[in-house]
């Protein structure tokens, strides 16, 4: 599903990102860990175009993606709180998304039905604005954007931070059943070595821009990462 | 402690995207400052001279006096627009050991710098210079001068002051409306005492006292009304408003940009800054009575089409010389959803398209003034809907100053859009239509000018998509240099 070839971004003469190749096959779960500044977020903003590759290209599903477009309708993100439109409300703000994607507000309504586990009622009708809600409301809300319009490539920065414990288990349950049903390629980034093995078939750890290991998820990666991180 | 703020503050400013702009900018921007200085010391040398010879029966100063009240309402406006105000991220330096009435004088002192401060010098002093050399009495004009220092650092407070309260910019607001009512309707001539308490105030040197003691009380105003809100659960904190939700379906009907514009108009009514644009965008709507009205301009239509531009262009002007900016805060999701660039692009210029036609609405009063002014308001509204509105959205790809839109949230945030860059930008915006309509009047007819203009937005609408596609590349191209940007907050 996503190609990456000899992509790398340098700030001066300062690396931050240096793939020399990468391949994540259509409907994997696919995690990414690493120190702060191992370059996860610059990934993730060069496979959505929000920064310049220095070198090298992405392909996502077959469309490069700093040439066309043609990859926006079928790949959804969430960075950070950026993503959200402040002064709407969160239903607002869903049914936005709905309809750059294609949905009205009754099949929205009927989406959204099966998060009120995550939403614990304080986010849909509240009356409130997106910008009022606190940080781990507006990451739910966030998230479950992402999530409108059966996206083929879902995008999550640090999904789990911020969440509270519930919601951090509710979360993993979500994202292993949207991988296994719906066969969409999941990336997500995440410093809870727990969770990412937890959610991820594949797990890649990135150190300063490189890719240092690329690890199929078994019952030893846990382990594994946690010996690598505590040097 | 000031040489931390200072070097805070320099640094702020040389490693700012804003900085960083073309040099070609940066060249106008210090030709524009020199061009407005030498204006000023040239008003200031000649000023005397020229009172004397138009008017030879009375003293020069006055005439002066009699008109510096017209001089500190136009020196307000031009603040409030014009003038930045400084930025300081008090949070972080809320809980470090540094008394806080340090920082509320330094954030205050700080404003007194500004070049605002500084272009009146270059009337008065060469002003005070030629009273003297002429052999007015020293003591009256040395007062004087001081009193009008004192009431050019005034109204940098009282800007101060509207430019971060809602409250107290409706007070002045309110106030001005009054005063112009009653002078223009011959009520009361409010000036006229005003007038004669300057007079009075140039007669009697100790009154000087009187400008200083208002420059400190609004100082101590100032002081106090930053000092309350310099608590997070206080005014530093966000006041959550009950949502009220509006039914926007009936926009469905403009087709695939609908989605945009239902968000444009609620991003207009639920934002603290969005809005007071708003208000400012319907104060062009009189801009037309201020030229329409004047003998002076009846023989000069290439300013009346300028005036004409901006009767129904108050809205293309303001708002939408800050188009992208608008969505900064969001900018990241608009770029990676399932939105093309043209039709974000073709959304805001119906936005626009709307804004003119409903100023054009509410300036059929100006029909009263004869069919020629409201056929020039007509092509005036058509060259904006078919080019301003293009011009403006290539000159938003220029600019890359993040807005934050909730801005009383924030009160200490910069809270002005304005900046002389736009300004610039907007030069061309004026400019195109006075020769679009002078050439054609000068060689052939009125009417041809009007046609001309007229033409020229026609054409504009019919080559939309052409247009649209060109600018949709410039935004392509320096999509990557506006997100960096609007990530710096």
């Amino acid at each position: 599903m996503i190609q990456v070839t000899e992509l790398s971004k340098k700030y001066g003469g300062n690396t931050v990102l240096n793939i020399e190749s990468l391949e994540i096959p259509k409907g994997q779960a696919f995690g990414l860990v690493g120190n702060n500044g191992a370059g996860k977020t610059t990934f993730f903003n060069l496979l959505l175009d929000l920064i310049k590759p220095t070198t090298g290209t992405i392909l996502n599903n077959k469309i490069q993606v700093n040439t066309s477009e043609d990859w926006k309708p079928f790949t959804a993100a969430f960075i950070d709180e950026s993503f959200l439109i402040g002064y709407l409300t969160a239903e607002e703000y869903f049914y936005f998304i709905g309809e750059l994607r294609g949905m009205n507000k009754a099949d929205i309504d009927a989406f959204l039905a099966q998060f009120s586990e995550i939403f614990n009622d304080e986010i849909i009708g509240k009356k409130k604005y997106l910008r009022d809600l606190s940080k781990g409301n507006q990451k739910k809300a966030g998230i479950v954007a992402a999530l409108i319009g059966n996206p083929e490539v879902i995008i999550l920065d640090e999904p789990f931070a911020n969440l509270d414990p519930t919601t951090q288990i509710r979360l993993k349950k979500l994202l292993s059943e949207l991988t296994k049903d719906s066969n969409a390629t999941v990336l997500i980034s995440s410093h809870d070595l727990g969770h990412v093995t937890d959610v991820c078939e594949r797990i890649v750890v990135l150190d300063k821009g490189d890719v240092v290991k690329d690890l199929k998820t078994s019952e030893e990666t846990l382990k594994e990462l946690e010996t690598y991180f505590s040097v | 402690m000031i040489k931390h703020f200072l070097n805070f503050e320099w640094k702020q400013f040389v490693r700012s995207s804003y900085f960083q702009k073309g040099i070609a900018i940066k060249i106008l921007l210090i030709l524009a400052v020199l061009y407005f200085g030498g204006i000023a010391l040239m008003l200031g040398v000649g000023l005397f001279f020229i009172l004397k010879k138009t008017l030879p029966e009375t003293d020069p100063i006055i005439i002066v006096n009699n008109f510096l009240i017209y001089w500190f309402i136009f020196d307000l406006a031009l603040r409030f627009f014009m003038q930045q105000l400084p930025v300081m991220n008090v949070k972080p330096l809320m809980i470090v050991p540094i008394k806080r009435n340090t920082i509320i004088n330094y954030l205050l002192g700080k404003t007194a710098l500004s070049f605002f401060n500084f272009l009146p010098l270059f009337v008065f002093v060469p002003f005070s210079i030629v009273l003297l050399i002429k052999g007015y009495p020293v003591l009256n004009v040395v007062c004087w001068f001081f009193a009008m220092l004192f009431l050019v650092l005034s109204n940098n407070f009282i800007n101060f002051l509207i430019n971060k309260s809602n409250t107290y910019f409706y007070v002045l607001i309110s106030i001005f409306a009054i005063f112009i009512g009653l002078e223009f309707f011959n009520i009361y001539k409010v000036s006229a005492p005003i007038g004669v308490a300057f007079n009075t105030l140039y007669n009697n040197p100790i009154l000087s006292i009187i400008p200083l003691i208002l420059m400190i009380g609004l100082y101590a105003f100032n002081f106090n009304f930053i000092k309350k809100e310099f608590y997070l659960d206080d005014a530093v904190s966000k006041k959550i408003k009950e949502v009220n939700a509006t039914d926007l379906s009936w926009m469905n009907r403009f087709g695939s940009v609908a989605v945009f514009l239902k968000n444009d108009v609620k991003l207009i009514y639920r934002n603290a800054r969005p809005r007071q644009v708003m208000m400012m965008s319907f104060l062009f709507l009189f801009y037309g009575l201020i030229f329409y009205t004047q003998e002076t301009y009846q023989n000069m239509p290439a300013f009346l089409a300028f005036a004409s531009i901006f009767v129904t262009g108050g809205f293309l002007l303001t708002f939408g010389q800050l188009v992208p900016s608008w969505d900064s805060e969001y900018y990241k999701l608009l770029m990676s959803q399932n939105i093309p660039y043209k039709k974000y692009l073709e959304s805001k210029w119906y936005l626009m398209v709307f804004g003119v036609s409903l100023s054009f609405i509410l300036a059929t009063p100006y029909i009263y003034f004869g069919w020629k002014i409201y056929g020039m308001i007509a092509a005036g509204a058509l060259f904006n809907i078919g080019l301003n509105s293009f011009i403006t959205l290539i000159g938003g790809a220029l600019n890359r100053v993040p807005i934050e839109l909730n801005v009383k949230a924030k009160a200490f945030s910069n809270t002005n859009g304005f900046n002389p860059t736009q300004m610039l930008i907007a030069l061309p915006k004026m400019v195109l239509p006075m020769l679009l309509f002078y050439v054609p009047y000068k060689f052939i007819s009125f009417e041809a000018g009007l046609i001309v203009l007229g033409l020229s937005g026609v054409l504009g609408i019919v080559f939309k998509g052409f247009f649209l596609n060109k600018i949709e590349k410039i935004y392509q191209k320096g999509k990557y240099k506006t997100l960096a940007a609007y990530n710096e907050k």
